[in-house]
């Protein structure tokens, strides 16, 4: 449920960045809120990749839609969308019915807070640096491909 | 062990590399800030990765249980290095049930060990094997797990409930060693038999000393020795016929239990044959290992699909002593169980036959012709039982939900009447 009411605001927030593309986010991000359905109601895990990047896609078309200013809401809404892909699949491990002691639920939601501030941490970070005056040039675009990859390389060889 | 990826981070990793290119592409600096929570999930969950190293010990309370016991189970679980999610199964057969919750999630701390307590019911016999556990160590957001199977098997035996028989089958003849059975022949004992003339030998503390005084002549006393007698428990495991848990050779096992343990407490001798496609025997013989010996035969039993002709030629002769009782408990399914139980009775054996009814167990199918099959089948089972009658073998039908002394009651009213011919 709490998956579904994130995802649910992270559209309306997408529609209502840039009104002249609102049907078009309100599409994807309506196909993406049905996949999230099935994968909480079905249980289709494989469906939640493709239900964020909808999302995702919807937001990437605002932005771009919208013009040159920075959306300040961006971490926000990032953290809600993994928030989202994480309580989706807390429901999904539920369907077990693994009777499990106290300790480890709150274990559980004490990481996936600790993770979620993280996330918004390093996403206002991002905003910040890129607004900080270092310049710009080929350079920098060079050291930011680099990250991006080592960060995948990184995530891919675990 | 296993080790199993969530594919969550496969996820994470996909899209926070295209959120990151996407970025770097079209220059938007919050598509790389939309990303960067699933770079540092899929960074974090790499980070958090560690085996566990569980170790477990699965201790049972007892070996042997009866059927209705709780029986507790412990598992003791540690680890060196802690896991903050451990999901552990004790696998459990169908006829032992849990009353607690299985499977269960747990926190485990380094150097901690910690200890489950499981509380079976046993709710049916047989032999079984508890452990090894199916242990899942996960990280505390599920995105590495170790999957394994630890611990040691432990035995587990649970003995059928024995029913309380208030009376037992008299075999026609007794055995040559002392025991509870009045034996019809005369001799030493103690239960007074006749008055006969004195004969040389006889013993002077023998003399009816009033009787011979009335008579004028030396009269002993003639007394019908205690002897026990041989019984053996016949059990057909060529067909099981069942339903919503109960079944003819559920049933069997149950009666042999019960009159093995009666027949055994006044001191008789027990054998036990299972005649099926696998054949298996026990000599008689008395005591309370025999009763261990047959239950826990007993506890082995199963039907195995076999179509190769069996008769009693293959049982070695000194599973059927002469003089002994032969209780045959047979739902009367298979021909060859039928025809072996005939050639006992042609052999002279003193055999009684309990028709462990298959009828509660199956319903007749609908339409007509599934009627008229269900009317046949009845009738040639009742076909059958006359076949025996004629042969002087009283059969009795018991049905589930009856008791079993109503049964045994019956043949004995049976053969208070009916003698079998010696030839």
């Amino acid at each position: 449920m709490s998956a579904a009411v994130l995802y649910a605001a992270v559209v309306s927030y997408v529609a209502t960045r840039q009104p002249s593309i609102a049907i078009v986010a309100a599409l994807l991000g309506g196909v993406g809120a049905l996949m999230l359905l099935f994968v909480l109601v079905r249980e289709v895990d494989e469906l939640l990749p493709w239900s964020l990047a909808l999302v995702g896609i919807a937001y990437a078309i605002a932005i771009l839609a919208h013009g040159s200013g920075v959306d300040e809401g961006a971490p926000l809404v990032g953290v809600a969308l993994l928030l989202c892909a994480e309580l989706a699949t807390w429901s999904l491990d539920e369907r077990w019915a693994i009777a499990a002691e106290r300790a480890v639920v709150v274990a559980r939601a004490t990481a996936l807070a600790v993770l979620a501030l993280a996330g918004l941490g390093v996403g206002v970070l991002v905003l910040a640096l890129a607004a900080a005056p270092v310049g710009g040039g080929l350079a920098w675009t060079v050291l930011g491909a680099a990250a991006a990859v080592l960060v995948v390389a990184i995530a891919a060889r675990g | 062990m296993t080790r199993l990826d969530s594919p969550r981070l496969a996820t994470y990793a996909g899209l926070a590399a295209v959120g990151l290119l996407a970025g770097l592409a079209v220059g938007r600096i919050e598509l790389v800030a939309l990303a960067a929570p699933f770079a540092l999930a899929a960074v974090a969950g790499r980070a958090l990765a560690r085996n566990p190293q569980i170790e477990a010990t699965v201790t049972v309370e007892r070996e042997r249980a009866l059927e209705g016991d709780e029986v507790r189970v412990t598992v003791d679980l540690s680890s060196p290095t802690g896991a903050d999610r451990v999901e552990v199964l004790l696998p459990l057969p169908e006829e032992l049930r849990s009353l607690g919750s299985n499977p269960r999630a747990v926190m485990l701390r380094a150097e901690t060990p910690r200890t489950l307590d499981y509380t079976l019911l046993c709710e049916r016999w047989g032999a079984f094997v508890l452990g090894p556990v199916f242990v899942r160590a996960a990280d505390r957001l599920g995105f590495h797990s170790w999957e394994m199977r630890i611990g040691h098997a432990q035995p587990l035996r649970v003995y059928p409930s024995v029913e309380t028989l208030r009376a037992l089958l008299e075999p026609l003849d007794t055995q040559v060693f002392v025991g509870n059975q009045l034996s019809r022949s005369r001799g030493d004992g103690i239960e007074f038999a006749d008055i006969r003339e004195w004969e040389p030998g006889d013993r002077v503390r023998s003399i009816n000393w009033r009787a011979s005084a009335r008579r004028g002549e030396l009269l002993v006393n003639e007394q019908h020795p205690e002897r026990n007698t041989d019984v053996v428990l016949f059990l057909d495991t060529f067909a099981d016929v069942h339903a919503d848990g109960r079944g003819t050779l559920d049933l069997t096992v149950r009666a042999a239990a019960s009159v093995a343990h009666r027949y055994l407490q006044r001191k008789d001798r027990v054998g036990v044959v299972s005649f099926g496609g696998y054949l298996s025997w026990l000599l008689p013989n008395s005591g309370t290992r025999q009763l261990y010996r047959i239950v826990d035969s007993l506890l082995q039993m199963g039907v195995v699909l076999s179509f190769a002709a069996k008769g009693i030629d293959v049982l070695p002769p000194r599973t059927l002593p002469p003089k002994a009782l032969v209780l045959a408990l047979s739902p009367l399914l298979d021909a060859r169980s039928a025809a072996a139980l005939l050639d006992l009775r042609a052999r002279g054996f003193d055999l009684v036959v309990v028709e462990v009814s298959p009828v509660p167990f199956v319903r007749p199918g609908p339409g007509e012709l599934a009627r008229l099959s269900y009317r046949l089948w009845r009738l040639s089972r009742e076909a059958l039982r006359a076949r025996y009658e004629q042969a002087g073998v009283p059969v009795v039908e018991w049905t589930d939900g009856e008791a079993l002394n109503v049964v045994l009651e019956e043949v004995t009213a049976f053969r208070r009447y009916a003698r079998p011919v010696r030839a």
